[in-house]
Order: structure tokens, then C-alpha cells, then sequence
């Protein structure tokens, strides 16, 4: 009777069960995990002697203090030796950071599994080529042939790789980490010198916090216990309950609850006042974050609501209030701050010169916000505690900042903010980054540039494909087609320059061997310079690998042994193999090792051995941690003390082993770790810059924002003339709880797949009424740059005049409508703000509104 | 007869559970219903309110669950308007006691909510498991029995 496939029972994992540490695949909080793989066929007992869990089974678990084993927890896989396997994937009661608590996100860690009664059967099994404009299965061997003798050749004809393009990810989880990183730096960076390269989210080679890291700060900085201590958290461009979840509820929630002044009274100073925590969330949007803890807590929580692309505005606002009431300590100012800069500082972002009533008046009208609402902020961010006590304030931001217009002033505003108020470095305080996915960055220095103020910005990728540049695309685990800016605009022209090299392979009839396939796809190339070779390197088929040439399957989480650090505390573990990945897919440091030593043979062959031995850097990677090993010596010499912690690259793991990482376990270790110049022993940072900021003088570099500039062409169209009636609704796009960091799982999972069948745009009320629109209803949204199908969702989530709708969802990405602009000085696209219009479009899917919940998801009261 | 569970009850009723399962066995793979469960009578028909929630116990003394009529047709909705649907009163999350409230169903330790009307479905939340559905069967007299459990109850490696 169910809509989807339920149990009332479950497999109990045996006493001899495999059992594995790992951390889940998902999201930046990276919550430990517990993972029980044994054969189909035999189960374990009810008595703690008999089952792996160690407990009495034949009593019902207690509510929060005991172990999770739900639905979601268990799948069933296929070995390499053709046997069934059951996976049970279990929170870990062991972890600090979710304490066995977990997400709507790592509780199906274990539907994600390879399975065959699952729509994860669909993981790719071996090579695919497109042969007579179908794919086909090819061997490895030929896979390899093809793309060494393409890449050579193209290095040949051109000396450079500059017509090589590629995009690829930079992170940890979701089955990448160090070991995948190192790879795809070594093949890309030290083998080859690629301009070309794109990360997986973005069109360009760049950090999307160069305005932070640029002033000495690192974007990690904080540790989780920090959200617990926080006289103050501040959620700017961040939604925690939806993106961070057990963060949020696990140690965000009981801070604004109450429940950790114990904790506070422990850790700060005598005599310093320790109360519940306050929050305060800036977003245009009214968050689930939000009205959870206004839920709680109605008194000390406060929404501010800022125009789209305003905020640096909005958080050099709150610094001139903290100014005027002179809420700094001029003596931390002046001992660990480049004083110098600080005058442009006051200059250019506090305006001093001009008058406050006036500085207000104007930062109202450009923000939308209040000039009380801007008072109160800073008073619950910095006003000192009774005793003169400063107040502990803890900054998270995310893609509302990151993603926003002038994405490299947004993110320097935010972080003086803090400096200022000397909220980094101390407990209960910090000012970094929530964090999308997990981290796990280590490459050998990249031929791209910096910031603006760096030697950049860096090359546009996306506007160098459509502009009909380049021969050879590799995307790599990433779906551009969904996730770029200008999706539509994207999609269609990748479309149109790979389909000019499919035509030209089939005239006169398709090569017959892998060798004349590689000839005649490069006289393609060379002669018809808009024609596009596209190989596509993921675990599924996805929206982008329809065009693709070559496609090649790839290992997800658990198929190989991997290591990343998560976002809240830096916190490095070990995510450990435990099952075969399905049919012939390697983990990606294999593919790029194997790529490399296969051009190595192509030069080897005309005699050119010193070309060769640079693609010959994974001849000695037999296992994963041969890899995170030779990972480490990118990394600086760590024997340094805790006071120059600073200088050290903030993911450094220098000295750490597997071995290491067995013995801790989810107690993990936190990077940058540090070998202590006295006992040689591993030690860990738990927060940053107490001592130094991670500038060669160790002084925080100030900077002076620009004046409010409007916005960018791209966006200004839309707000003259015609087109500001064609186009009344202001555009925000983010993510759901649901399907957010999981879609290209959950597309396969009943549980998500029929709750969110479809992309969905959020309504304000009093539009919809206005508009005669009511959940459920479709509607077409659409402006000059693309458009979409979207299910409607009438929420007071948006104000009035606004639309936000869900990113990434594989039956229609918001990005199609988002344009191409990006931020001069970083090329960091505003995925955020956009016009538009929204027409209802005739009849409706019965099926689709009877099975998905239209209920209000932001409404807790 | 609307009852309320109130958390100090809902915790003494865990407490006290009583050994809920005889012997391990051979694992079973089956979908639910994959076990016997008891028909017990909930309510009747005539009794029962829009939107106002029944509590009762099912499939034993240590399972709490509810019973509500939303007023509008439900998947799995039994009565003249298809509108009666029972579920577990534990929340998939962690086990907490969920509420319902204003439509839907709460649970107030993580903030899971579940929609009453389609088949139990997180909406929003931690909650990676539906709410177990509970079928009814209504008899001639309008009595409302619950005749299984459709989801593993939190906190249960088998429903009985």
C-alpha cells in the first residue's frame, strides 16, 4: 500500500560482520559514520553477543541517546566475487561532530550503494565511446588509447595545452579527497601545464574567498565548538538547517536553546558573562534556520533582509555602527593589524568623512534595511557584555556571500567585520565559510592566476568554450550542464560544437580501429576549428555526458579508500574502502595515473624520455595511500610552534599516515596539523590566528571596499524601460533540504525522487493570490537568459516581488536563467540574483501533485 | 477522545518497554507488511474529528502511534472522504514523539516534519525515513482498525 518500498524489518549485521569507519559522503559537516558489510544469507542475533552493533536488540533503541538503524541504512551490493552483500550504514555515536546524530542526507548513505534492486543500477559499469552516434562499451585499454593518443596529438600540433580544457572538482567527500586532488594535479599541473581548467561548481580556476584569504584569513578557521561558545551567531548567506544540518541542529540549536551556558562557563574568562546564545540570520530569504529559532527562542533571534547583491553594503553599515559606539579594542587593532591599510579601511568602507545620519541614510535606501534593525546587529555582535567583557561572535557565510554580485568585496566586508571586532582566534568566535561540500585540496601549484590583485583574474572557461576555443573538454565528476551560470546558453552551444565532430566522424564511415579513430577525431579538430572532443568522467550518466565522445565510469564514496577534512573544525579522517566499485570503474587517481602513463609510452616510443618521465608520476601508486603520501610533500615543513600555525597551509597533514588515521578514528585530527618542533608528535589546530594572521608579517590586510555601483549590465537590463515590466520579479535561486549535494544519488531514490519530483519556485502570498497561483500549479519562469518548468510553492519564505527557485534539479536547473556575469576581480559568478517572469502554464500533472508534499517548509510554529 | 502523549509518558513507555522480540533468525527482505501484526480497533468512525488527532498504542503497548482525519483525501485515506490515516508517533529521526500540528506532523527535538496526506514523506527535516503508515481497515459497524505497519518503527530492528 505504500507510495514507495517500506520494511518493517531489518537485517541484523553478525558479530563477524566487516566493520568501517568513514565519514559521510555528503555534506560539509561530515558526520562520522559506521559502516557493517557481511554476506547475504547469514544475520546475527538479538543479544549483544550476537550482532555487531554490540547491543540488546530485543528492546526497542531510546529515543536520541540510541543508535539509528533505520530504512535508509541498509542496501545490498555485489561483490567482485559475485556475491550479495548487505551494507548497513549507521550514524556514529563515536563522532564529535554528530554525536549519532545525522541529516535526511547520510541517512541514505546506504540506498547510495551499487545495488542491482535499486535505481543505483545504473551506476556506469565500464568505458562507453560514441560509435555511429551510439555509445558503446569499450575496453579500458582502448578508452586509454583514445584519450593519450588525442592529448598528445594535440600537444603535438599545437606545442602548448592550451586547447586542452578541463573541469574538474577541487573538493573532498562525495568519494574525492586528497588522493583524487593529487591526481588530477599531477596529470594536469606538473604533466601537463593546463590554462583551461575549471572547477566543478564555477567557470573559472579560483577560490571563491580570495577576498578573505587575500586579508590573511583562511576561510576555516573555526572549530564546531565554537557554535556551541558563541555569545552571538551570525548565519550570513547561509541556511545551516537546510546545508549544514546536524551542525545546525546539533550545535548551533542548543546554544540558541540554552543548553551549552554550562560549556560557556567552563571555557571563558572569570567573571564573563555566560547566557544563551543570540542569532541573527541575513538573508533575503526567511529561512528554515531562521524560524526554527525563532521557534525557540523568539526574543533573541533577528532576520535582516538586504537587497539582492547589497550586503557589503549592509556589513560595512554594521562596522560604522560598531565604530561610532566604539565597540574595538584599538590595542588588539593596532598589534595585529596592518594599521596603514586600516585608514583606507575608514576611508572607503566606514566612510568616516561622511556624516553617520547621512552614511545611514543612504546604506537605508540601498539595503532596504532598517537603520535600528542595523543598530541592533551590531549591538548583538559586538556591544561588550556587562564587566567590559567582549562579546564572542561567530560569522558563518556561505554562497548568499559567495555567490552573490562583486563576490570579492562581499567576502572581504564580512571578515573586516569580524576583524574588527575581534571576533577570530578566541573561543565562541570565528568568521569563516559554513561550507558546501567537504574539503580535500592538495595539487602542485597551478598555471592559473590569482585575484584581480593577484596577477588575474582568471580565464572565464565557459565564455572560452562558447566563444568556439579549445579541442578537447574533460569534465569530471561534475554535471555543467546543470551547474553552470547561463546553463541554457552553455548546453546548447556545447551541444552544437560536439555535434559538429560526431557528423564529421561518420562521413565516409566510422573508423574502424581505435588508432584511426584518434586521426581522423584530430583532422576533425584541425580542420573545423568550432568542433569539440567532450569525454565525460563520472559515476552516473549525466546530463552533460549525452554529448559526450567518451565516457568513463568512475568510483564513488566507499569504493576506494579516500580522506578530506570537513568544513566546521578542519577535521581530517579516513574514509575507508568497503565495498568494490561496480563493474570496471577505477577511482579517479587511477584514471589520471593511467592516462599519464599511457602518453608516457607514446613519447617513450619516438625516444622523448624526459617528456615521458613527467607523465610517469603515478608509476609508483600501487594503493590510495601512496597518493595522500606523496600528497604531503606539496606541503610547507610543519615541525613549526602553535604560534606560527598561521603560515601553514590550512589543509597541511604533513606526517600523517592511514596507520595514524586508523588509531584515531572519528576523533579525526584537525589541519593544519602541526609536528611539534620539540616532541616530533602529530598536534592539531583546533582554532586559527589566536597568535598570527597568515600574512608574511602576520598582520591583517585591510582593504577598502567599493562605493555602490548598481548592478552589472547583465542584471541592470532587466530594471529599465520595457523590459523592467516584462521581467517584475526579482530572481534568488538556492538549495532544498531534500535533494541539496545528493540529487545525482537522489534522482534514483524513491524517498527524494517522489517527494521532489520536479524544480520548484517559492511564491510570496500575496503575489500568488494576485496571480491566481496555488501549490502545485506549473509554471513556466523565464527571462532573456533561459527558462524552466517549476512547481510552485506559496510560502512567505520570499517577500513579495521576489522568486526563489531550487538549483541544480535534473528536470530543470535554475542556472539556465542566471546570466553570465562574473565578478571582475575573481570570476565568480552571481548564481543569486536574476529577473524574471513567471507565467502558469495550462493543465498540471495530476501524478506529480497527488505524491509530492506541498506543505510549508520554513513554517515550525 | 483526543489524548495527548505527553513527553514524560512517552519516555516512561520507552523505559519500559518490555522485551519486544523472541529469537533472531533469517533475515527477511520482504516489503512491509512482512509480518503478522494484530487488528486492533482504533476508534469509530463517528468519534473521530478533523483535525483532531487520536493516540493510541499499535502494534503493542510500547508503540505509540495516531490517528487523525485531515479533511481532505489522503494516500492510504480510509472513510467516506478518504481522509483518516494513522501513522507511527515516533519520529524516524531519533525517536522522539512527534506532534500533530496545524496539518502535519512535528517532531519538536530536530525539527522533521512529515506530510499526513502523502504517505508520511519528510518534507523538511532530518528524518531520511517516512513516517510508518499504519493501514486501517473500517468494518461495517464504521469501527477503524489498525491492521499493520508500513515502515520500520525507530528504534526496532522488527516491527513485532
Amino acid at each position: 500500500m505504500a507510495l514507495i518500498p517500506r520494511r518493517d524489518q531489518l537485517p541484523i549485521p553478525p558479530k563477524n560482520a566487516r566493520v568501517h569507519n568513514t565519514v559521510c559522503q555528503y555534506c560539509n559537516v561530515g558526520c562520522g559514520y559506521k559502516v557493517y558489510v557481511w554476506p547475504v544469507g547469514e544475520q546475527g542475533g538479538l543479544k549483544p553477543d550476537q550482532n555487531a552493533f554490540g547491543l540488546d536488540l530485543s528492546r526497542a533503541q531510546p529515543p536520541l541517546a540510541g543508535q539509528s538503524y533505520t530504512e535508509t541504512m541498509h542496501g545490498i551490493t555485489v561483490g567482485k566475487d559475485g556475491r550479495q552483500y548487505h551494507v548497513v550504514i549507521v550514524p556514529a555515536k563515536d563522532s564529535p561532530i554528530n554525536r549519532g546524530n545525522y541529516s535526511i542526507r547520510g541517512g541514505t548513505n546506504a540506498l547510495t550503494v551499487w545495488s542491482l534492486d535499486r535505481g543505483t543500477q545504473d551506476r556506469l559499469l565500464y568505458p562507453l565511446l560514441r560509435v555511429g552516434d551510439q555509445f558503446q562499451a569499450i575496453t579500458w585499454q582502448d578508452a586509454l588509447t583514445l584519450m593519450a593518443g588525442l592529448i598528445k596529438g594535440i600537444r603535438d600540433r599545437d606545442g602548448s595545452d592550451d586547447n586542452i580544457a578541463v573541469k574538474c572538482y577541487d573538493h573532498g567527500g562525495s568519494g574525492q579527497g586528497f588522493e583524487d586532488n593529487y591526481g588530477a594535479g599531477k596529470l594536469f599541473f606538473t604533466a601537463l601545464s593546463v590554462k583551461h581548467i575549471a572547477i566543478h561548481n564555477r567557470p573559472a580556476y579560483n577560490s571563491e574567498v580570495w577576498g578573505s584569504r587575500e586579508r590573511g584569513v583562511h576561510e576555516l578557521n573555526y572549530t564546531y565548538e565554537d557554535a556551541r561558545l558563541a555569545d552571538t551567531i551570525v548565519l550570513w548567506g547561509a541556511n545551516p538547517y537546510e546545508t549544514a544540518t546536524v551542525f545546525y541542529a546539533e550545535h548551533m540549536l542548543p546554544n540558541i536553546q540554552g543548553n551549552t551556558v554550562a560549556e560557556k562557563q567552563k571555557v571563558f574568562d572569570r567573571g564573563e558573562p555566560a547566557e544563551p546564545g543570540y542569532l541573527i540570520v541575513i538573508d533575503p530569504r526567511k529561512t528554515s534556520s531562521y524560524t526554527i529559532a525563532e521557534t525557540v527562542a523568539k526574543d533573541r533571534v533577528l532576520l535582516l533582509q538586504p537587497n539582492l547583491g547589497t550586503d557589503y553594503i549592509l556589513a560595512n553599515a554594521i562596522a560604522r555602527v560598531i565604530w561610532e559606539r566604539g565597540y574595538y579594542d584599538m590595542a588588539y587593532l593596532e598589534a595585529r593589524t596592518d594599521m596603514k591599510l586600516f585608514e583606507e579601511y575608514k576611508q572607503k568602507s566606514l566612510k568616516l568623512q561622511v556624516p553617520y545620519a547621512e552614511f545611514m541614510a543612504e546604506v537605508e535606501r540601498i539595503t532596504g534595511v532598517p537603520r535600528a534593525q542595523i543598530e541592533k546587529a551590531a549591538d548583538w555582535i559586538a556591544k561588550p557584555k556587562a564587566g567590559k567583557f567582549k562579546r564572542r561572535t561567530l560569522t558563518i557565510y556561505e554562497k548568499g556571500i559567495i555567490w552573490n554580485m562583486k563576490n570579492y568585496d562581499q567576502v572581504a566586508a564580512i571578515v573586516q567585520l569580524a576583524v574588527l571586532t575581534h571576533n577570530i582566534g578566541r573561543p565562541g568566535t570565528g568568521c569563516g565559510r559554513q561550507g558546501g561540500h567537504q574539503e580535500g585540496y592538495v595539487r602542485p601549484p597551478a598555471p592559473t592566476p590569482g585575484s584581480i590583485y593577484r596577477g588575474g583574474p582568471p580565464v572565464n572557461v565557459d565564455k572560452f568554450l562558447t566563444d568556439g576555443k579549445g579541442k578537447f573538454y574533460w569534465v569530471i565528476a561534475t554535471d555543467p550542464y546543470l551547474s553552470t551560470p547561463n546553463a541554457q546558453v552553455f548546453r546548447k552551444r556545447i551541444h552544437e560544437r560536439t555535434e559538429k565532430l560526431t557528423k564529421a566522424l561518420g562521413a565516409g564511415g566510422e573508423p574502424g580501429t581505435i588508432q584511426e579513430r584518434v586521426k581522423k577525431i584530430l583532422d576533425v579538430l584541425y580542420s573545423d576549428p568550432d568542433a569539440l572532443f567532450m569525454v565525460v568522467q563520472d559515476i552516473y550518466m549525466t546530463e552533460t555526458a549525452r554529448d559526450a565522445h567518451l565516457i568513463l565510469p568512475a568510483a564513488a564514496w566507499g569504493e576506494a579508500n579516500d580522506t578530506s577534512i570537513n568544513c566546521n573544525s578542519r577535521l581530517l579522517r579516513l574514509y575507508e574502502k568497503f565495498m568494490d566499485p561496480p563493474g570496471e570503474a577505477k577511482p579517479d587517481w587511477e584514471i589520471f595515473k593511467w592516462v599519464g602513463l599511457r602518453i608516457a609510452e607514446l613519447y617513450r616510443a619516438e625516444g622523448k624520455h624526459q617528456e615521458a618521465a613527467k607523465f610517469e608520476f603515478g608509476k609508483n601508486w600501487n594503493t590510495d595511500e601512496d597518493v595522500f603520501l606523496a600528497g604531503a610533500e606539496e606541503f610547507s615543513d610543519n615541525r613549526v610552534s602553535e604560534e606560527d600555525e598561521a603560515k601553514l597551509e590550512p589543509e597541511n597533514y604533513k606526517g600523517v599516515t592511514y596507520k595514524f588515521l586508523k588509531e584515531v578514528g572519528q576523533q579525526g585530527i584537525q589541519t593544519p596539523v602541526r609536528r611539534d618542533p620539540k616532541t616530533g608528535k602529530l598536534v592539531g589546530t583546533v582554532r586559527r590566528y589566536t597568535h598570527k594572521f597568515g600574512t608574511s608579517d602576520g598582520k591583517f590586510k585591510w582593504y577598502g571596499t567599493d562605493d555602490w555601483e548598481g548592478y552589472p549590465p547583465e542584471v541592470a537590463k532587466y530594471l529599465e524601460g520595457e523590459r523592467a515590466r516584462q521581467y517584475p520579479f526579482w530572481v534568488t535561486t538556492g538549495r532544498a533540504q531534500t535533494i541539496w549535494q545528493t540529487a545525482y544519488h537522489d534522482r534514483h531514490l524513491p524517498e527524494k525522487a517522489m517527494a521532489l519530483p520536479l524544480p520548484y519556485v517559492e511564491v510570496n502570498p500575496q503575489d500568488a493570490k494576485r496571480l491566481g497561483l496555488q501549490s502545485g500549479d506549473l509554471v513556466e519562469v523565464y527571462n532573456e537568459e533561459g527558462n524552466g518548468t517549476f512547481m510552485v510553492y506559496v510560502t512567505d519564505a520570499v517577500k513579495p516581488g521576489m522568486l526563489f527557485l531550487v538549483m541544480y534539479h535534473w528536470r530543470g536547473t535554475s542556472n539556465s536563467l542566471v546570466s553570465g556575469y562574473t565578478d571582475p576581480k575573481t570570476t565568480i559568478p552571481w548564481y543569486k540574483g536574476t529577473r524574471a517572469n513567471l507565467r502558469k502554464v495550462a493543465g498540471a500533472i495530476p501524478s506529480v501533485q497527488q505524491t509530492a508534499s506541498l506543505l510549508q517548509q520554513n513554517k515550525f510554529d | 477522545m483526543t489524548q495527548t502523549l505527553s513527553r514524560r509518558r512517552f519516555v516512561k513507555l520507552t523505559a519500559a518497554a518490555t522485551a519486544l522480540f523472541t529469537a533472531g533468525g533469517k533475515a527477511q527482505l520482504g516489503y512491509a507488511p512482512s509480518l503478522t501484526y494484530p487488528a486492533v480497533k482504533v476508534a469509530n468512525v463517528a468519534q473521530v474529528k478533523t483535525g483532531q488527532p487520536i493516540t493510541f498504542n499499535y502494534p503493542d503497548a510500547s508503540a505509540p502511534a495516531i490517528l487523525v482525519k485531515l479533511g481532505k483525501p489522503a494516500i492510504g485515506g480510509v472513510g467516506p472522504g478518504r481522509d483518516i490515516v494513522a501513522f507511527s508517533g515516533l519520529c524516524t529521526h531519533m525517536g522522539c514523539p512527534i506532534q500533530y500540528e496545524g496539518g502535519r506532523f512535528i517532531c519538536r527535538c530536530h525539527y522533521s516534519m512529515f506530510d499526513p496526506a502523502k504517505a508520511g514523506q519528510t518534507y523538511q527535516g532530518l528524518a531520511s525515513s517516512w513516517l510508518p503508515q499504519i493501514p486501517l481497515r473500517i468494518d461495517g459497524k464504521g469501527d477503524i482498525y489498525a491492521v499493520a505497519v508500513a515502515g520500520l518503527i525507530w528504534g526496532r530492528v522488527k516491527n513485532v
